[in-house]
C-alpha cells in the first residue's frame, strides 16, 4: 500500500533521513522504532507532505505522492497523530473531530448539522462523547491523545500513521489506548504504521518492525528477530532489554 | 431551477448538484430583529438633524469595512493592519471612471469589483509566503504607500484635495430625503455584510477556518486546503471593503485618499475590531457606533478634538472589559462557542 | 565620475548614515524585546518638541533642555510604554501595537495643538554653517556632520554590543531568552536598559538633522516608516541588518532622487523590500537576533 524507495532528506548538511525504504503492505501493523534522532518523525512528515525529500519517491495505492501537499495526501486515505497533541485549543472536541469529518475527503453536500452525528459517532468510538463540549485545552493528556485518534479516523484513512501514540499514559491509559487502536483496526479495516518507544506495546501489536539509526533503515523483519538482532541491541535497546526479555 | 424545501428547523435549497442548508433559529431572531428595527426606524423620527443621520451612516460604514476584515483575519490566520487600502483602490476606481469616463454607478461598481479582485488576487500570496510578523508590517505599509502614490501623480488623484462631483446613486427630490436613502442604503449594505459573514462563519467553513486560524499545519493534514482558503478569505473582503468605498463615492460625493487611507483611519477601524469585542462580527455594529458617536461629540470642541479622539480610544481599550469588548456587555459568550485569538506573529 | 553619480554616491553615504540612528532604535526593540514598536515615532516628537518646550515655556538654555528632555524621553519610553503597554498586552499583541500607535498619534496631535507649524518651531543646533564641496558636488557642513554623527554612535553601540558584558547579556538575551535566564541575566533591567538605549539615536538624529529638516509634528510618520523598512529589510531586530539596509535604502532613495524624481523615492524602497522579501523571507538577516 505504501512503497518508500531511497527517500532522503538533509537539513542543511545533516541527512535526517538517508536513502531509506520499506512498504508497507494493506491491513499490517508496522512498527517504526529507533533511538532519538533517528529521523522517523521526519521521515513520517515526508510521507505526509509537510517536508519534501530531496530524492526518493513513495508511492501510496500506487499513486505517488512524494512531495504532495498535506490536504492532497489527507485526501488520497492518509492521516496522522502527533507526538505531542496538537488540538486546536480552543474549540471543543466535537468542532475539532468536526473539521476533519468535513475536510478529510470529499463531501460536497454536507452541512454542519449533517455533520455533527458522524463527529460523534468518532467521539464515542473513543470514548470521548461525554466531553464533546470541552474545549480542547482543558482536556486531560489521555484524552488529548484520544482526540487525535478520533480526529485522524474521523478523515477515514486507509493508512493511519501513528506517532508515539502512548507517549505520557500510564499503564491503564496504555493499555486502553491499545485496545482502542486494535478496534480501530478491526472495525475501520486501516493499515497502521506505528512510530513507538513503548518496546512492549510495539512488540506485540505490530507484525513487522522498521528500525531506523542516524537516519539510516538498519533493520527490518517481524519482532522477535529485531528484539535479538546484535545489531539493534547495541544500537538502541542496550543491556537493560536484554535484561527484562 | 432552485428547489427550496422547509423542514421542521431548517431551509434547504438544492441548485444542480449544490445542497444549501439555511438553520433557522427563531430563538435568535428576537434580539438581531430588534436591534435592526431600531436602526431602521430611528432616523425617521430624527431625519430633521442630518449631522446625525450622517453620523449613522458613517457609523455603518464602518461596521462595513470592519466586518470583513473580521472575516478575513479569520480565515487568513493574519492580523491585517490596512483593511483601506481597498478601501482606497475601490473608491478611487469608482471616482476616476465616473468622472473621466462618465461611467454610471453600476458600470463603476463592477469594475470595483474587477480592480479590487484583481489587486487582491496579485497581493494574495502574501498571506502564505510572508511569515509571521511580516504580512501584517506589510498590510501596514501598503495604504500608506498607495497615498503616497496619490499624491505623487497629484494630477489623476488629486491627493489632498480628493475628488468631487462624482454621480450620486440616487436624487430624490429633498437633500433631508437624499440623506435618509443614503442611511437606509448603508445599513442595508452593512446588514448584508453582517450576514454573509455570519452565515459563512457559523457553517461549515466556519469550522475549517477556525481550525485554519489555531493550526495552520494541523488543519492541512486534516485536509483542510488552507492555500485555497487563504486566497478566498483574502480577496473576498477585500472586495467587500471595495464595494464600501465605491458607496462612499457614490453617496458623499467627494472622496480624498487622505481621509480614508492615513493611519488614523486603520486606527478607528482596529479599534472597532478590538473594542466592538471578539465577536468579530457582530461585536463590530456597536463598535462603529460607539467610534462614530465619539468622533462627532468630540468634534464640536474644535482642534482640540484631534488630541483627545486619540486619548478616548485609548482609555476605552484600557477600560473595557478584556477580549469580550462591548458585545460582550450584552450577550455572555457561551464557554463552548469560539472565541479566536489574534496572533500577530504566525511561524 | 560624472556629477549625478558623486551625488548618488554622496548622498547614499550621508542618508544612509542618518537613517542608522533611525532605524538603531527600532531594531533594538525588535530584536530585544521582540515588539514592533509602532509608538517609535513618539521619540522624534517628544526630542524635537521636548527641547522646543523647555526653550521657549522654561526659557532653559539648549543644553539644560537637551539634558531634560532625554530624562523626559526616557521617563516616556520606560512607564508609558514599557511598564504602561507593553507588560500588559504582551499576550495580545494586536491591542499592544493599537495602543502604541494610539499614543504616537496623541503624541503628535497634541504637539500640533500646542505648537503648530506656524509657530515657527526649529532648534538651534546647527554645529557648523557653510557647505563644502566634494569633487563636484556642494552639500551642507551639518548633513556631513550628521552622517559623521551618525556612523560615530551606530560604531559606539556595535563596540559596546560586542566587547562589553552588558552588551553580551543583552544579545543572549535577544538569543536565547530562556536559556539567558538561566545564565542568570536579569531580564527586566535589561530590558530597561534596552528601552533606554533605543532612545538616543533617534533623540541624536533628530537634533542633527533639525537644522536642515524643518520640525513639525507629524515628521514621526515618514521617519517611521523608513525605520520600518530597514527593520523589514535588514531583517527584524538584527542590528548587522539594520547596519547593512539603511545604507541600502539611503542608494535607493538618492538614486531615484537624482535619476527620476524625488517623489518616487518612497515607492521605491518599498518595491524594493517586497521583492527582497519575495525571495529571502526574513529580511537580508535573517533571525531575530541583535547580532
Amino acid at each position: 500500500m505504501l512503497e518508500i524507495t531511497n527517500v532522503t532528506k538533509t537539513f542543511g548538511g545533516l541527512a535526517a533521513v538517508n536513502q531509506v525504504s520499506f512498504s508497507v503492505n494493506e491491513g499490517e501493523v508496522v512498527g517504526l522504532i529507533g533511538p532519538n534522532g533517528a529521523g522517523k518523525t521526519t521521515l513520517l512528515n515526508l510521507i505526509c507532505g509537510i517536508y519534501k525529500p530531496d530524492s526518493g519517491t513513495i508511492q501510496f495505492d500506487s499513486a505517488d505522492i512524494t512531495g504532495q501537499p498535506p490536504n492532497r495526501v489527507c485526501k488520497l486515505g492518509l492521516s496522522r497523530t502527533y507526538q505531542i497533541p496538537q488540538p486546536f485549543g480552543a474549540m471543543t472536541a466535537l468542532t475539532g473531530v468536526l473539521v476533519s469529518v468535513l475536510n478529510g475527503k470529499k463531501r460536497p453536500n454536507m452541512s454542519l448539522s449533517d455533520a455533527v452525528p458522524e463527529a460523534s459517532y468518532y467521539l464515542e468510538f473513543v470514548g470521548l462523547f461525554s466531553k464533546r463540549d470541552t474545549l480542547a485545552r482543558d482536556l486531560t493528556l489521555y484524552e488529548l491523545r484520544m482526540l487525535e485518534l478520533a480526529r485522524a479516523l474521523a478523515t477515514t484513512p486507509k493508512l493511519l500513521l501513528l506517532d508515539e501514540a502512548m507517549a505520557g499514559l500510564n499503564f491503564t491509559e496504555a493499555s486502553r489506548a491499545l485496545e482502542m487502536i486494535s478496534n480501530a483496526r478491526e472495525q475501520f479495516g486501516i493499515t497502521i504504521l506505528w512510530i513507538e518507544h513503548v518496546m512492549k506495546i510495539i512488540m506485540s501489536a505490530a507484525k513487522r518492525i522498521v528500525v531506523l539509526q542516524y537516519g539510516r533503515k538498519i533493520a527490518e523483519g517481524p519482532p522477535q528477530e529485531i528484539a535479538t538482532d546484535p545489531k539493534i541491541i547495541e544500537a538502541y535497546l542496550g543491556a537493560r532489554y536484554a535484561q527484562n526479555k | 431551477m432552485v428547489d427550496f424545501e422547509l423542514r421542521r428547523d431548517r431551509i434547504v435549497a438544492r441548485w444542480g448538484d449544490q445542497k444549501y442548508e439555511w438553520v433557522i433559529e427563531p430563538r435568535y431572531w428576537r434580539n438581531p430583529a430588534i436591534g435592526v428595527a431600531l436602526l431602521a426606524l430611528l432616523p425617521l423620527f430624527i431625519y430633521s438633524y442630518p449631522n446625525v443621520l450622517t453620523m449613522m451612516t458613517t457609523a455603518n460604514l464602518y461596521a462595513a469595512v470592519a466586518i470583513p476584515l473580521g472575516l478575513q483575519m479569520l480565515g487568513t490566520a493574519r492580523v491585517n493592519f490596512g483593511p483601506q487600502l481597498y478601501l482606497g483602490i475601490g473608491g478611487y476606481t469608482a471616482a476616476l471612471l465616473n468622472l473621466h469616463f462618465g461611467f454610471g454607478p453600476a458600470l463603476t461598481l463592477a469594475a470595483t469589483i474587477l480592480v479590487c479582485a484583481g489587486i487582491a488576487l496579485l497581493l494574495s500570496p502574501t498571506t502564505w509566503i510572508a511569515k509571521g510578523l511580516y504580512f501584517s508590517l506589510i498590510t501596514l505599509i501598503l495604504p500608506l504607500t498607495f497615498l503616497d502614490v496619490t499624491f505623487i501623480w497629484g494630477d489623476i488623484f488629486r491627493g489632498e484635495v480628493g475628488l468631487a462631483g462624482m454621480s450620486p446613486l440616487l436624487t430624490l427630490g429633498k437633500v433631508t430625503w437624499n440623506y435618509l436613502a443614503y442611511f437606509y442604503l448603508s445599513l442595508l449594505l452593512m446588514l448584508s455584510y453582517l450576514f454573509i459573514s455570519d452565515k459563512i462563519v457559523r457553517s461549515r467553513f466556519g469550522v475549517s477556518l477556525a481550525a485554519i486560524n489555531e493550526n495552520e499545519d494541523v488543519a492541512r493534514m486534516m485536509g483542510v486546503d488552507v492555500d485555497r482558503y487563504k486566497i478566498f478569505y483574502y480577496v473576498f473582503p477585500s472586495v467587500l471593503t471595495g464595494i464600501v468605498g465605491w458607496f462612499i463615492v457614490h453617496t458623499f460625493r467627494t472622496f480624498a485618499g487622505v481621509t480614508y487611507l492615513p493611519l488614523d483611519f486603520m486606527v478607528k477601524i482596529l479599534i472597532i475590531v478590538i473594542i466592538g469585542g471578539r465577536a468579530y462580527v457582530y461585536g463590530a455594529v456597536p463598535g462603529a457606533y460607539l467610534i462614530s458617536i465619539v468622533e462627532d461629540s468630540l468634534r464640536g470642541l474644535g482642534p482640540i478634538n484631534y488630541v483627545l479622539f486619540p486619548l478616548v480610544l485609548i482609555l476605552a481599550i484600557i477600560f473595557l472589559p478584556r477580549g469580550e469588548g462591548l458585545w460582550g456587555l450584552y450577550h455572555k459568550r457561551h464557554h463552548r462557542d469560539y472565541f479566536p485569538t489574534l496572533r500577530v506573529r504566525r511561524d | 565620475m560624472n556629477e549625478t553619480v558623486q551625488s548618488i554616491l554622496i548622498f547614499t553615504f550621508i542618508w544612509g548614515s542618518i537613517y542608522l540612528l533611525i532605524s538603531l532604535g527600532f531594531s533594538l526593540i525588535c530584536g530585544v524585546l521582540r515588539i514592533f514598536h509602532l509608538g517609535y515615532g513618539v521619540t522624534f516628537v517628544l526630542a524635537a518638541y521636548g527641547v522646543w518646550a523647555f526653550m521657549e515655556n522654561a526659557g532653559l538654555g539648549l543644553i539644560p533642555s537637551i539634558l531634560l528632555m532625554l530624562l523626559v524621553q526616557i521617563g516616556f519610553s520606560i512607564f508609558v510604554f514599557y511598564k504602561g503597554v507593553f507588560q500588559r498586552y504582551l499576550d495580545r499583541e494586536e491591542i499592544l501595537l493599537t495602543v502604541s500607535l494610539l499614543i504616537f498619534m496623541f503624541m503628535a496631535q497634541l504637539a500640533n495643538y500646542l505648537y503648530p507649524v506656524t509657530d515657527g518651531v526649529s532648534i538651534p543646533t546647527t554645529l557648523s554653517d557653510g557647505m563644502v564641496t566634494i569633487g563636484k558636488v556642494k552639500i551642507a557642513n551639518q548633513m556631513v556632520l550628521a552622517a559623521f554623527i551618525g556612523i560615530l554612535v551606530t560604531a559606539v553601540y556595535v563596540i559596546w554590543f560586542l566587547k562589553t558584558r552588558t552588551g553580551l547579556i543583552i544579545r543572549a538575551i535577544s538569543q536565547n531568552l530562556p536559556a539567558a535566564t538561566l545564565m542568570g541575566a536579569s531580564v527586566n533591567r535589561m530590558y530597561y536598559l534596552a528601552m533606554i538605549l533605543s532612545v538616543i539615536p533617534p533623540t541624536v538624529c533628530m537634533l542633527v538633522i533639525a537644522p536642515f529638516w524643518g520640525i513639525d509634528p507629524f515628521m514621526g510618520s515618514p521617519l517611521l516608516m523608513t525605520a520600518m523598512l530597514i527593520a523589514i529589510l535588514g531583517g527584524l531586530g538584527n542590528l548587522k541588518g539594520s547596519i547593512v539596509a539603511s545604507y541600502l535604502i539611503g542608494f535607493i532613495h538618492s538614486s531615484v532622487s537624482f535619476l527620476y524624481v524625488s517623489r518616487f523615492m518612497g515607492l521605491a524602497a518599498l518595491i524594493v523590500t517586497l521583492i527582497v522579501m519575495i525571495y529571502r523571507r526574513g529580511g537580508l538577516f535573517v533571525g531575530e537576533t541583535i547580532w
